[in-house]
Order: structure tokens, then sequence, then C-alpha cells
């Protein structure tokens, strides 16, 4: 159970305080309702672009790491391809700083031709260290831009080509701040050892002076429903075959969005499950094998992974893992698999109750979803499934015309 | 309401007195340590289980490898699926990793769930049996994996340069080719397991929620005796350190170049190490150290670059390491050259070590913030057989160190012709 308590000032801003009073820290963790889903498709990589940006300082604050580090703390930020999440921890006696750096960032940040193309070089090594010039790292690429075809999830968070990135001027990036950076748009957690009384006054002052901005969020054209399975084939420079299948699903606050996950868990969470007992070791067929959802805000996909061993068989090891597929749909898991991953998710959920900065996030973020007291109700929704609706909803999942493969090949000397 | 001032930045007061929590020790029927680390309010228990069975105590290479990920594969009463089955079933983590001088044998789970689960943790530290079919498996994955890695530039660069900087002989130089996976055997690995994963060998560290009842059933799974005793650590007098050298691993097509710059270094329970510590933070430690500031704010040459003190328990290592532009990468490896030469002819600045000061004794308090990092930060000096001394050591360093001492310091351990480079890429 993880306490919180929730206000929203005038200009829109939602502030959400969490006490722990174990940590000797704070965190002060901003979500903006703003990812690479609301970038357009000859424009894309710009949220986490933009999140670099905000790093070369604001308006009153030139240089954000150098407080954050007199203050004994450091600073941070994500993009997904739903939000961009900016986060400072710091000894919970210095939280004003963070305060300071965390407003003054949504006031007006610095926008300079300088830090602009600096960031831009930056982000474009990031792209080659993550996604170029790793084994395998271009799959998410192709991997989305298979399963949809308009739908922005279409292109990953670094952004479909680093060519967007350079092309980037600062007119567009202003433009971009303006469209979704607002207190009415955003998320404050304030979290740690602190009084939650004195953090909301906190929040107050330093925040209030924000003006409520006009977004340009122009509604999201929904992914047509896919009736016929997709395949694309390609080679690289990777020691095993390997493929991806991705299905449609539903939305993350669709109710079942916990069936799915733990569909996927029956399939693959742990060593005893089934593919890991019958396929990864039964049969050796697989290096690795996994599945697993995206677990994003719109409807996502549910994705199978496998590594084929060498001297296999592409092919045969595809048709075992569409085997298993099958089955789900043809019949019901017993009652104690459910029940183990039951249990799974249930001691991972307090597991990672642990910690004051995992805790902000995660309230954030289900701030953003519809709200933050969904994160006391996870474990009994996934309580209440029952092996029927883990049976329909494969049935809904896996069913023809609903899939998408990549088939990722290890180039063979002499091609 | 009075809009705050924004052009003042807020008062900040430093760090105080950190709370170290000092762990109970008490001690098992059969003389192995438990250390209590009492704290938390979930309602869970993180058992660490430290074996001195590291690679340092190999004699054929990845034997303790092998016999570390073997570990939950089978008992003579239970079988690998019976074991996954009945910790995924509890929803427990057990996880084993084979490090350079110990063996982690890590155990995390709800507390209530230890009484059903720890008699079978105990069943594998005694008693596994390492079936072949396990074991082949599992060889493949790790071969393959290894393989799959040796595609990056970033691990290619980093094994290379631990290799050469110790010798491909050292007992912690890793292995020189994936050859080695088809020669390691089921059998070699399970007499490592016999000879390593032994009580005498083994100490405890639990945390969380922890109590007398916990101890009273650590005591019943874990408090006989099993194994023999073995003293097998290797000799290394005779080992000559190599001479630094620079090294070109080409990849053609690479679109970066990894970089790894670095020498052997005094370890932990040097009386140079905390001082140490500072000096590879302002080098390059943290985001606002000079390699940040010179190779990513400044020319954007990369998306980070890190440098850090490696602390086995038999040498210590210091290392650079970053992944820039191919066009650059020349540039790139002098500009940390070059960053090291400052260091070594100016004195720092007073506000740049004041904010390097309190930008470390953040991190000291992190590492004692609750008992799962304090648990960590103890395993860490336990390897040394140091006390909390060590933290205080590095506290008082941190908060006096003055810029004449680390230029000293920096004169003594960076001179750029005692570096090991290997830059691995498209050259």
């Amino acid at each position: 159970m993880i306490s919180f308590e929730k206000h929203t000032l005038p200009n829109g801003l939602k502030v959400i305080v969490h006490q722990d009073k174990v940590t000797p820290f704070a965190a002060v963790n901003v979500a903006y309702n703003v990812g690479s889903k609301h970038e357009t498709p000859d424009r894309t990589g710009f949220a986490h672009l933009f999140e670099h940006l905000t790093f070369g300082g604001s308006r009153h604050v030139p240089d954000f790491d150098t407080p954050v580090q007199q203050a004994g703390g450091s600073n941070n930020a994500f993009t997904t391809v739903d939000l961009t999440n900016y986060y400072i921890t710091l000894p919970a006696q210095n939280i004003e700083t963070a305060m300071w750096i965390e407003s003054d960032r949504i006031l007006e940040p610095a926008f300079t031709n300088e830090i602009l193309s600096r960031e831009k070089k930056v982000v474009i090594e990031e792209f080659n260290q993550r996604y170029l010039n790793q084994p395998y790292g271009d799959v998410w690429h192709l991997i989305r831009d298979l399963a949809y075809k308009v739908h922005p999830y279409r292109w990953p968070t670094i952004g479909s080509t680093p060519d967007h990135v350079a092309q980037a001027t600062l007119d567009e990036v202003k433009q971009f701040f303006y469209n979704h950076y607002a207190p009415n748009n955003a998320v404050l957690v304030l979290s740690g050892n602190l009084v939650p009384d004195k953090a909301f006054r906190l929040a107050e002052k330093w925040f209030s002076e924000i003006p409520f901005r006009e977004l340009m969020n122009p509604p999201r054209e929904p992914e047509p429903v896919q009736t016929e399975n997709r395949e694309i084939t390609v080679e690289r420079d990777v020691p095993m075959d390997a493929f991806y299948i991705g299905w449609h699903m539903g939305a993350r606050d669709a109710d079942d969005f916990f069936a799915a996950d733990l569909l996927s868990d029956i399939l693959s969470n742990g060593k005893s499950s089934r593919f890991q007992q019958r396929l990864v070791k039964e049969k050796k067929l697989f290096n690795e094998l996994d599945a697993f959802l995206s677990g994003e805000n719109d409807p996502g996909l549910f994705t199978v992974v496998g590594r084929v061993n060498p001297g296999i068989g592409f092919e045969k090891a595809k048709k075992a893992v569409l085997d298993e597929i099958q089955k789900t749909v043809q019949e019901k898991p017993l009652d104690y698999e459910l029940e183990k991953v039951k249990n799974k998710v249930e001691a991972h959920l307090l597991y990672h109750e642990v910690g004051y900065l995992d805790n902000a996030i995660q309230l954030a973020n289900y701030e953003l979803l519809g709200g933050a007291a969904q994160i006391n109700e996870q474990v009994e929704h996934y309580r209440k499934v029952t092996p029927d609706d883990i049976l329909r909803v494969a049935g809904k999942i896996f069913r023809e015309g609903n899939m998408n493969t990549l088939n990722y090949l290890s180039k063979k000397d002499g091609k | 309401m009075i809009n705050p001032d924004r052009n003042q930045q807020p008062d900040i007061s430093p760090v105080g007195k950190i709370n170290f929590l000092e762990p109970e020790k008490h001690q098992l029927s059969n003389g192995s340590s438990v250390y209590l680390m009492h704290g938390g309010e979930q309602e869970i228990v993180k058992l660490d289980f430290l074996f001195r069975a590291g690679s340092w105590y190999d004699k054929r290479k990845l034997d303790s490898v092998m016999a570390a990920s073997m570990l939950h594969e089978g008992t003579s009463s239970r079988t690998a699926a019976q074991l996954a089955d009945t910790f995924d079933f509890y929803g427990a983590q057990f996880n084993a990793s084979p490090y350079y001088d110990n063996s982690y044998v890590s155990f995390l789970s709800l507390k209530k769930h230890l009484p059903t689960l720890l008699p079978v943790v105990s069943d594998i530290l005694r008693d596994s049996v390492f079936p072949e079919n396990e074991f082949e498996i599992l060889r493949q994955k790790r071969k393959q994996k290894a393989l799959v890695d040796s595609k990056t530039v970033g691990i290619t660069a980093q094994r290379t340069f631990l290799r050469k900087v110790m010798g491909n002989h050292h007992p912690y130089a890793p292995i020189s080719s994936f050859d080695l996976y088809d020669k390691v055997t089921r059998d070699h690995a399970h007499e490592f397991y016999r000879n390593h994963y032994t009580s005498e060998r083994m100490n405890i560290i639990a945390s969380g929620l922890v109590d007398k009842e916990t101890l009273a059933i650590l005591e019943e799974s874990f408090g006989t005796p099993w194994g023999g005793s073995t003293n097998d650590a290797p000799d290394i007098s005779l080992l000559q350190l190599p001479a630094p050298e620079k090294v070109d691993i080409h990849k053609k097509g690479a679109s970066q170049n990894a970089i790894a710059i670095g020498r052997l270094m005094p370890t932990l329970n040097h009386p140079d190490y905390p001082a140490l510590k500072v000096l590879i933070t302002l080098l390059g430690g943290f985001y606002g150290s000079r390699l940040m500031k010179n190779l990513r704010e400044d020319k954007g040459y990369t998306y980070s670059v890190h440098t850090s003190s490696i602390p086995f328990l038999h040498q210590g290592i210091f290392l650079t390491f970053s992944e820039v532009g191919t066009e650059v990468s020349a540039d790139a490896v002098k500009q940390i050259y070059h960053e090291m030469e400052r260091l070594q002819n100016e004195l720092v600045p007073e506000d740049e070590l004041e904010m390097v000061r309190s930008y470390m004794m953040g991190r000291v308090l992190r590492e004692f913030d609750g008992p799962f990092a304090m648990s960590q930060s103890f395993e860490t000096i336990f390897e040394f057989g140091l006390t909390y001394g060590y933290y205080e050591r590095l506290i008082e360093t941190i908060r006096n160190i003055t810029p004449t001492e680390i230029q000293n310091l920096a004169q003594q351990y960076l001179s750029p012709d005692s570096m090991t480079q290997v830059v691995a890429g498209h050259l």
C-alpha cells in the first residue's frame, strides 16, 4: 500500500505527495503528458530531443547540474512513447533546490542555437550507441513500423531516423515546448522524507506562477484493426537467427490488460514458465525466448521474441512457438498455473514498493493514465482474473490476421 | 502569495552525520557468520550468501561461472523444474552471480515464505547435482551470449582492456577465446562447486525485516556444516604484469568507436583509495566531471563518458570508457589524455572541488539509504575485511582533501605514459 495525498493548483498542475520516513532523501518528479506519440511522422524524436535540450538551463537557472550536485543530489530524465519524466533526488533538507529548478524548467527553458546544435550531436550519438551500433539494435524500429500504419507508436522514442533530429530548428523546438509543456499537462510528485503540508506549500510557492497554457494536442487517430498477417525478413551481422512477433492488444487501462499480462507470464515469466520448460529446456530450440507486453498507454503490442539455437531450423522453432500460442487459445490454463503467476506479480509489486523514487515515478505515470489511486488497485485487478478470462483474451489477441512477424536472420558469409 | 525570487539559488544545507547501521553479527553452529541488517517497512527479506567462489579461484577459466549458473538446476531430490516451480509459486527470486572474488547467491522473498523456502535453498547449496542436460543448455546459452557481446564495440574494448592491463594469465582476466566454452565440462564445474560452496567458505548477510525468528530459521536450514575445507588461492607472485600498451581493434562498418583507457591502481584497502575516488570523480565520475563537460557538453562527441575504479580484492583498476562518433575518435582520445594532464599540471579550483565534495557526500548518503543499500555497502567492505572505518575515512577525505593533494595524486597515477589504451571500431 502506497499512501499519498493529491491537490490541484489553480493553473491545473496536479501535485501528489508521498511520504517515506525511512529515507533521508526526497525526490521531485515531474511527468509531462508528452511523448513520441505526440510527434508527426516527418518530425520524430522531438520529445526526446526536447528532454535533452531542457538540461541546457532555463531563464533563471543557467545550469541545472551544478546546484543539484552542490545540494548532494542527482538529476535525470527519460522519455517514452507516452510521456516525458524529469526527476531530481537529493538529501531531503535541500528539496527547495530541486523545486527551483523544476519550476523554472517549465516556466521558460533557455532556447539557444548553441545548446540545440550540441544536444543534436549528443542525441545522434545516443541513437548510434543504443540502436545502430548494437546487435539486434534496430528491431524496434522494424517491428513498430510493421505493426503500426497510422498510430504514432509506429516509431520509437529515439525517432525513426537521426535525420529528423539533425534537421530540427530552434523555432520548431520552441513551438513544441508551448504546445505541450504546461502545468495543466503535467503531474508533480514529491516523495521521500518530507512533511506533506510543507511539501504542498512548497509546490504552491514555486509552481503557482507558471501560467496555464492552451495545449496543441490534436487527438490521435487510432490504429485501424489489422485484418491480414504481415511479415518481413531482414539479414544482419548477428550470430543467431531471431524472430519478433507482435500482436495488437488493448490499451493499458482496459480490463483485459491484466489477463493479457498474466497470459504473457504463463508463457514466459520465470524458469518454470511454459516457454522456458517446454521450448528452451525440453526441446532445446531457443537460446532465449520471451513474451511480454509493451505496456503502453494507448493500445500496444503483445510480443514474442525468440533467438533460435544454431542448427535447429528457423521455421521449426517458430512453429513450436505458434503451437504453444495456439494452445492458449484452445485450453484454459490450470488453476495452479494461474495462481503461480498471480503470486509472482503480487510479490514483484511489493518488492518495488521499496524506494521513494520508483514510487514517485509510478504515481505520476498512473495519474497521467487516469488516477494515481490505481497504483494500489493493481493487485486486486490481477487477483480477479479467471482461467476463462485468459482463454478469452488469448482468443482475442492471437486471432488470425492480427500478427506481425519480423524474421531477423544472421547474415551468412558470401552473401 | 508572493512569487519566489528565482534569481536567488535556495540555501543548501550540507549532508550532516550519516547513520551507518552496524549489522548485528551472529554465528551459526557450523561457524558461518550471519549479519542482520534490520530496516524497511515491507514484509520482505533479502538474503545474500557470499561464498569465496569467484573466478579468482578458477583452476580452469569458466568453472566458477558455470558452477554459479548451475546452482538451481537440480539436486538429488528436486529436479530443475521443481526448483523453478517452487520459487515461482511463492514469488521468490533466486540469483547466483559469479563475481571475481566472491560468488553472490541472493535470495529475495516475502518474509512469511522463508520457513517453506529456505530448506530448498539449503538443498541447493548442499546438494546440487548439475545434470548433464541442464549443463549443456546453459553452456550453449552462455556461449551464444558471449558471441552476441563480441559484436559490440563496447564489450570488445572493455574485455580487451582488462586482458591487456592485467595480462592474459591473470585470474581476473576475461577469457580470450570463445572456444573455452567448448572445453568446460560438467564434471569440472561440479568439482568447483563441491570445493567452493561449502559452509566454511560462506557468510550470510540478511537485510529487510529481519529478527530473532529469521536467525532461528537460518540456523535450522544452514546451521550444520557441509563440504570440506580447501585452500586454493592462486599464487600470483610470479605473474608478470604487462607494460602499458596501445591497441586498435578493427570492426569495419561500426558507427561508433569504443575507447577504454586506464591502468592498474591500488584497490580499496590501500590508504590512497579514498583520495583516488575523489580524483576519479573529478575526472569522469559524474555528470559535472571534466570529461563529461569536455566530450559531451562542450563537443557533443558522445552520449556518455565515465571513469571508474574497479576494486577487485587483490588488484584495483582505473578505467575511462566512452563510445564516440568514429570521425571524432582520435580527438576524443586526445582530450581524455588532455584532461588527465590538466589535473597533473593545474590545481583544481576551490568551487569545483566544493561541488565534488557535496556530490560525493550525497553519494555516500545514498549508499546507506535503507537496509538493502546498506547491506550492499557492508558487503563491499566486508570482502576486504574492513569495518565502517573505511567510510569514515572516505568522508574525512571528501571533506578535507586539498587541491595540492589532488594534484600530487594525479601526478602519481594519471600519467598518460602509464595508460593502457584500447580503441575498437571503424578505424
